[in-house]
């Protein structure tokens, strides 16, 4: 029944938790994530409704540990793997 | 192609449950809100989703009675679903509208 | 957060990525930098704040903003259009019967051009869980007590739209200017989880 993203009227998730003066971004990376997601969009490398799909695709134990631009960067490298612009190997570097 | 619900007409939202990427999130499948508004046409994300450019349809504001959707609470939710995920219904809700 | 190990393995991830990318013709030199740059200028609470602060001055403004949102904002200089298309705008304003909250359960639709980037608990799936199920409840954990005869109305960004809230003007402001007004809004007010 559905994926783990359609999490509206579940039970069981903890406390919500307010961060004070929240920056925009934790890490550099993240903002690198975020760039590069629409570079890639702009291009029509994929769109955005296949890019939340490549989100909810991932397995629901990993969807819930990541943080939110793991899973975008997740996205990203599985829609680049699939579209052929480059393998899992080159994307991971080895 | 015209649209096929207009504000005020009661739908019942659709109870198939997809493999791919939707937009129907399960807590209002198989439920009856009433149309609302009628929220510009887009082609259904469903079809966008597996690369496809998909057909361009009506998308409703869709309000629910928290009752309906969770057997309990005096709130009410609205949802903005394509036309696709919705059926007529006759069914009377003898709840106050929400 | 930013200095620990695994965030340290994943940033130097995405460096070879973007190089990979960089190398096959797909991103220009110096476009993540462009891009993140644009990202960061391109909206915050304080247009969404101006919004609400001119509505509350101007009945008829009011009106048209909850008509066709797209068209009132374009009167301020605001747009929907910064993205890929023209986003729909859904405004809907609290009154004293009626309380409007925004969610987006399936993932994190947010109208980024008049609220800036989201906050991480908007995004979280304790607030996308709970608020359609119990928002009195979610409402509560915020501080936010609402009499026990206000409707709730959650909205559910599931779809095109964004929405945002024009949170009650508060009582004795009749003095201030609008930009004095304009100060007194915030983020989660215009979200729905704080009342102004």
């Amino acid at each position: 029944m559905s994926r783990i993203n359609d999490v509206g009227g579940m039970i069981g998730f903890p406390d919500i938790v307010e961060e004070p003066d929240e920056p925009a971004f934790h890490a550099d990376w993240e903002a690198h994530v975020l760039a590069l997601n629409a570079a890639l969009i702009r291009r029509g490398v994929y769109n955005l409704d296949e890019f939340r799909d490549a989100i909810e695709r991932m397995p629901p134990a990993s969807y819930l540990s990541a943080s939110y631009y793991e899973k975008w960067f997740t996205a990203i490298t599985t829609l680049l793997a699939e579209k052929g612009v480059a393998t899992p190997e080159e994307l991971a570097g080895a | 192609m015209p649209d096929r619900f207009v504000p005020g007409d009661p739908v019942r939202a659709g109870t198939c449950d997809p493999t791919g990427h939707t937009r129907l999130p399960r807590y209002v499948r198989g439920a009856v809100g009433q149309v609302a508004e009628v929220a510009g046409h887009h082609p259904l994300a469903d079809d966008r989703a597996r690369g496809l450019p998909g057909t361009v349809q009506a998308v409703y504001h869709v309000r629910f009675a928290a009752v309906d959707l969770f057997g309990a609470g005096d709130h009410t939710v609205t949802v903005e679903l394509w036309e696709d995920y919705l059926e007529p219904t006759t069914d009377h809700q003898d709840k106050e509208a929400p | 957060m930013s200095g620990d190990h695994s965030s340290a393995a994943i940033a130097e991830r995405v460096r070879h990525v973007e190089a990979l990318l960089e190398e096959r013709g797909l991103l220009d030199d110096g476009e993540i930098d462009r891009r993140i740059d644009e990202f960061l200028a391109g909206g915050s609470p304080a247009n969404g704040a101006r919004i609400t602060a001119h509505a509350w001055v101007d009945a008829d403004f009011r009106e048209r903003l909850l008509a066709d949102a797209n068209a009132a904002i374009r009167e301020l200089g605001l747009s929907m259009a910064g993205g890929l298309q023209e986003q729909r705008l859904k405004v809907v304003a609290n009154t004293a019967s009626e309380h409007h909250v925004v969610v987006c359960t399936l993932c994190s639709c947010y109208p980024i051009a008049l609220l800036g980037p989201s906050p991480a608990w908007y995004k979280s799936e304790a607030y996308r869980s709970r608020v359609v199920r119990d928002p009195r409840g979610v409402l509560r954990e915020f501080g936010l007590e609402l009499p026990a005869d206000t409707r709730i109305t959650v909205w559910d960004a599931s779809a095109e739209s964004r929405y945002m809230v024009v949170p009650r003007r508060p009582e004795g402001t009749e003095g201030m200017s609008e930009a004095e007004l304009a100060g007194l809004v915030t983020r989660k007010g215009l979200i729905g989880t704080a009342a102004v």
